[in-house]
């Protein structure tokens, strides 16, 4: 019958598209990116598998590197990131639905909505959940104002600009610390992430240690203060380029990638910028909260130390300190080795990464190695 | 435009597309009458006239976006779709700011979830066609038939999280395809239902009463006689109905995360599709890397929905029911 004939034509053309797709390769390792295939051989304590993991967005270019550098030594290990944001990295991560989550702030130890994170995950773990700093990334106070290449901010006037007290470009405030710099009448537009995110609660973090009398909300994952909400980095770096006048917070790699100014920031020993050695300053004298081999770290974001730049985040990776799958946690400790390396950290800095200062570095490979 | 010609209205031929409004026939027999009659015609040419200038402007507008989007995913997206490799590799290793890669791995996912859905879909939904359009009388068919609108209206989201609901929090699986595929079905068996159910009604009753006459069972001439006389008007809608859920990405965000190395296992592990591919390089768009792999993995995903919409109208085309 001919109908059933073309209903057959059309079956047979699905399983034929099927089976011409069944032959694909994972191999990008050729001529994708110059280096040749093999060209580091499998090491002995390569582990395969698979690992999931999911969180800050703020780290994820980060990641994606120290992924694929992983994944050219070891062929038969995986390892997947979804960038969804810390708040659902670790949602994901308590539901048992990932290995390992990415977060811009150490699980907390304080009850919000009457639950504690880091006891959750203690009960979810069976045994303490370890936050590991691995990423450093400086947020960029960026801003698109034409003609204004340099421009220095001090705590109060940034704390200022994002709860919408100071509303142009040439308020007096901003032009006090701007001295010889023609500032534009334009209205300050102010862009904030809308999805909960770790790059907020630094920043906010921030504003509260180093202005406390201008912002006075409590620092948290959700926006507080005023403007326009745009959903991941990205939306807030895309809508400054594309509003004269914009203003938001960003990792660096965000505000170097869509060229973008970044403000100078002075937290009271003169004007410092963005560079991967101001950051290094201000994480060495970062001090550590955590016991033992928990590494949450606690930044003096108020430093008036000169030469450190103070807005910055740490991302850490939030595990299991005993793994439930000794197969799972082999792999998590290998990949995580990978990441924490002197020679994969140094690699960060060219895509907007500060390295983790050594001393930091140090205590971090011996709490991966800790990892049962 | 062409100028109003009041006098002889019945001479030319109605303009094309408007065959009702010209005015009756008969109107030229007599000059006065005619002439009697000439504002009212005058009014309705106008009428005609605008009501055509207001059809097109409206074809046009809906026209616009389409072109347009077209034309920029084609424009942006196509250079990548040229390269092999593009077909046959994945995207493991490469980050956002690295060229190259593929989208097998993706191509692969939508079209395993997209079987695997149509393997769980098709056979429920036509059976429950069968069910309401040979069986179905009284209070039961009246609640199935309600129930099928309902699934209609469904949001895609409210499909997503009804399954997440059930799978991961009650039961504590891992997201994995088949998820996404469970709840895919919830969204394609009311279109399925609905296509079936009209392309049964659309068989001809003699056709039916023949088999009976000859002394065939019932259920011999559902599946010798009526399925058969449908099946082509069938098959269209079950291709329409996947095409539909395979651009579907809700579920997707949800229930299946993305992966970027081949995944084939419905059962175990993250399994990478377009729409999740798309998602990924999404937020990286000063990457022109990452923004060229966006178009073109959308392009590829408008292609494959075309190509199963055009298998569904050849099928109708070489296969209609025959009276």
């Amino acid at each position: 019958m001919k109908a059933q004939r073309a209903g057959l034509l059309a079956g047979v053309a699905m399983i034929g598209s099927l089976a011409l797709a069944a032959c694909g390769s994972d191999d990008n390792t050729g001529s994708a990116d110059g280096a040749p295939a093999g060209s580091s051989s499998p090491s002995s304590t390569c582990p395969t598998g698979t690992l999931n993991a999911e969180g800050s967005s703020a780290q994820k270019n980060a990641i994606e590197e120290a992924i694929a550098s992983f994944q050219d030594t070891c062929s038969g290990a995986t390892v997947n990131y979804n960038p969804t944001g810390s708040g659902a990295g670790i949602k994901q991560f308590l539901a048992g639905q990932v290995d390992f989550a990415g977060s811009d702030s150490a699980l907390r130890t304080t009850p919000k909505d009457g639950a504690v994170e880091a006891q959750q995950a203690q009960q979810y773990c069976g045994s303490p959940a370890w936050n590991l700093p691995m990423v450093t990334g400086p947020i960029a106070i960026s801003y698109n104002l034409k003609g204004v290449d340099k421009l220095v901010l001090t705590p109060e006037v940034i704390a200022n600009i994002f709860n919408g007290k100071v509303t142009t470009w040439n308020d007096p405030s901003i032009a006090k610390v701007n001295a010889g710099v023609t500032l534009p009448s334009e209205p300050i537009k102010v862009f904030f992430r809308s999805d909960e995110s770790g790059t907020t609660e630094n920043f906010t973090k921030y504003l509260n240690a180093a202005a406390p009398k201008a912002w006075t909300a409590q620092p948290g994952k959700g926006w507080t203060g005023k403007g326009e909400g745009k959903e991941k980095s990205s939306g807030v770096a895309g809508a400054v380029k594309d509003t004269e006048g914009g203003i938001t917070y960003a990792e660096w790699s965000y505000a170097k990638d869509n060229k973008l100014g970044i403000a100078q920031v002075d937290n009271g020993a003169g004007p410092v910028a963005l560079s991967g050695e101001s950051v290094g300053k201000a994480v060495a004298a970062a001090k550590q909260d955590g016991q033992g081999n928990d590494l949450r770290l606690k930044l003096d974001y108020a430093t008036k130390e000169a030469g450190a730049y103070p807005v910055l985040l740490v991302t850490y990776e939030v595990v299991c300190s005993h793994g439930k799958d000794p197969a799972k946690t082999a792999l998590t400790k290998a990949f995580l080795e990978h990441f924490a390396s002197a020679q994969t950290q140094k690699s960060l800095e060219d895509i907007g990464y500060a390295p983790l200062p050594d001393e930091v570095r140090t205590k971090v490979a011996a709490a991966i190695a800790a990892l049962t | 435009m062409t100028p109003l010609r009041v006098e002889t209205p019945a001479s030319k031929a109605p303009p094309s597309g408007t065959p009702s409004s010209g005015p009756r026939p008969g109107a030229t027999a007599r000059a006065p009458l005619a002439s009697a009659l000439a504002p009212r015609a005058r009014g309705r040419v106008l009428r005609d006239h605008a009501a055509r200038v207001v059809m097109w402007a409206a074809f046009a507008l809906a026209l616009a976006p389409l072109v347009w989007i077209l034309w920029t995913v084609v424009s942006k997206g196509s250079h990548l779709l040229l390269e092999s490799q593009w077909w046959t590799h994945s995207q493991r290793g490469i980050t956002s700011r690295r060229e190259g890669g593929g989208a097998v791995h993706a191509i692969q996912g939508t079209l395993i979830q997209g079987a695997a859905t149509a393997a769980i879909a098709v056979p429920v939904a036509v059976l429950t066609a069968v069910y309401l359009v040979e069986y179905g009388r009284g209070k039961l068919a009246r609640v199935v038939s309600f129930m099928v609108d309902i699934l209609t209206g469904i949001p895609s989201i409210v499909a997503a999280l009804f399954v997440y609901a059930i799978w991961v929090t009650t039961f504590g699986f891992q997201r994995v395809g088949f998820a996404v595929v469970l709840s895919l079905v919830l969204l394609m068996v009311p279109t399925v239902v609905r296509s079936t159910e009209e392309m049964l009604k659309l068989v001809p009753n003699e056709l039916r009463e023949a088999s009976y006459a000859l002394g065939v069972p019932k259920w011999k001439t559902i599946v010798k006689v009526v399925l058969p006389t449908a099946f082509s008007g069938i098959v269209t809608g079950v291709l329409l109905g996947l095409a539909r859920v395979m651009g579907e990405t809700a579920p997707l965000l949800i229930l299946g995360p993305y992966t970027k190395s081949i995944a084939t296992d419905l059962f175990a592990g993250y399994m990478p599709t377009l729409p999740t591919m798309i998602n990924q390089d999404r937020n990286e768009l000063a990457q022109s890397a990452a923004a060229d792999r966006v178009w073109a993995a959308a392009l590829t995903l408008i292609l494959l929905v075309l190509l199963l919409n055009l298998a569904g109208r050849l099928v109708a085309r070489f296969g209609s029911v025959k009276k």
